[in-house]
């Protein structure tokens, strides 16, 4: 998760416009505190970068381990502790002097993993309580879950950026928590899985005008 | 903020939410992790057919008081 930073250029202006904190920044920047100290402990102990992007999916498998087994308050606990090395993996990198391109193609491919086994488990459980609209449901957010990274993924390859659409990885992963802490795990697919269309479908119309845009000037 | 034909600003507020182009902690970003979290938490499991929420949820409480 190297690249979901709280806030950006266009968060900064905004927030240039109307100077109080949303709450939204203030957990971000409430959550920063620990992870300062967590980042800082593992520089000192120069632990290389790729290894806690490997870490953070082994703890994410069993998170879906335990989700797979309905306990739904152990697996976002888990979450949360994979989280944290998924999240400090790419502050670490940048602070040891560690990032590279190859450490940004392994995130990328890790956070697929981590993403896809959560829902490899919430479908297992699905699967075993016998409801096939909950495993269609799960199926289909994990489905276009992956489609929003791709999506994005191939559209930079050909335009400079392509970063609209609200429903990105920070946003499921917070959800899914959400959806284990307080039990309630078929409102958070159904949203997942809404947001992840319009998303995806926000990203296709993106690109198709950046490139209708492009192929204008050259012509 | 055109004043010459009010139905243009609820028509821009759905293609922002839908076409969505703001960064994180912003207010709009707020109001939308809000009406997230009031569908997730205030919507009865029952209505969605939630195989694993326990609790009527809130919206399922006030109506379990109105009747």
């Amino acid at each position: 998760m190297r690249d979901c930073a709280v806030g950006g250029r266009d968060a900064r202006e905004e927030r240039s416009r109307f100077p109080y904190m949303t709450f939204t920044g203030a957990i971000g920047a409430a959550c920063m505190f620990p992870l300062r100290a967590i980042i800082q402990a593992c520089v000192s102990l120069r632990i290389h970068p790729n290894v806690l992007t490997l870490v953070g999916v082994v703890i994410n498998f069993i998170a879906a381990w335990f989700f797979a087994h309905g306990e739904f308050v152990t697996a976002g606990f888990v979450m949360l502790v994979a989280n944290i090395f998924d999240f400090i993996d790419g502050k670490v990198a940048e602070t040891t002097n560690l990032a590279s391109r190859f450490g940004g193609f392994w995130d990328s491919v890790m956070d697929r993993f981590s993403d896809l086994s959560l829902f490899v488990g919430v479908i297992y459980l699905y699967a075993q309580l016998g409801r096939a609209d909950y495993v269609m449901i799960a199926a289909l957010a994990m489905m276009f879950s992956v489609m929003t990274s791709y999506t994005r993924a191939r559209a930079e390859s050909m335009i400079d950026q392509c970063k609209v659409g609200f429903m990105e990885r920070p946003e499921r992963i917070v959800l899914v928590m959400i959806g284990a802490f307080t039990n309630r795990m078929g409102a958070v697919l159904w949203v997942i899985l809404l947001l992840s269309v319009v998303t995806v479908l926000d990203r296709i119309y993106y690109t198709w005008q950046a490139l209708k845009t492009q192929e204008a000037e050259a012509s | 903020m055109s004043g010459k034909n009010p139905l243009t600003l609820p028509a821009r507020t759905i293609w922002h939410a839908l076409f969505w182009t703001f960064d994180r902690a912003t207010w709009q970003y707020d109001l939308m992790v809000i009406a997230i979290l009031a569908f997730v938490w205030l919507t009865p499991p029952d209505w969605l057919g939630d195989p694993t929420a326990s609790g009527p949820g809130l919206i399922g409480i006030v109506l379990g008081w109105l009747q």
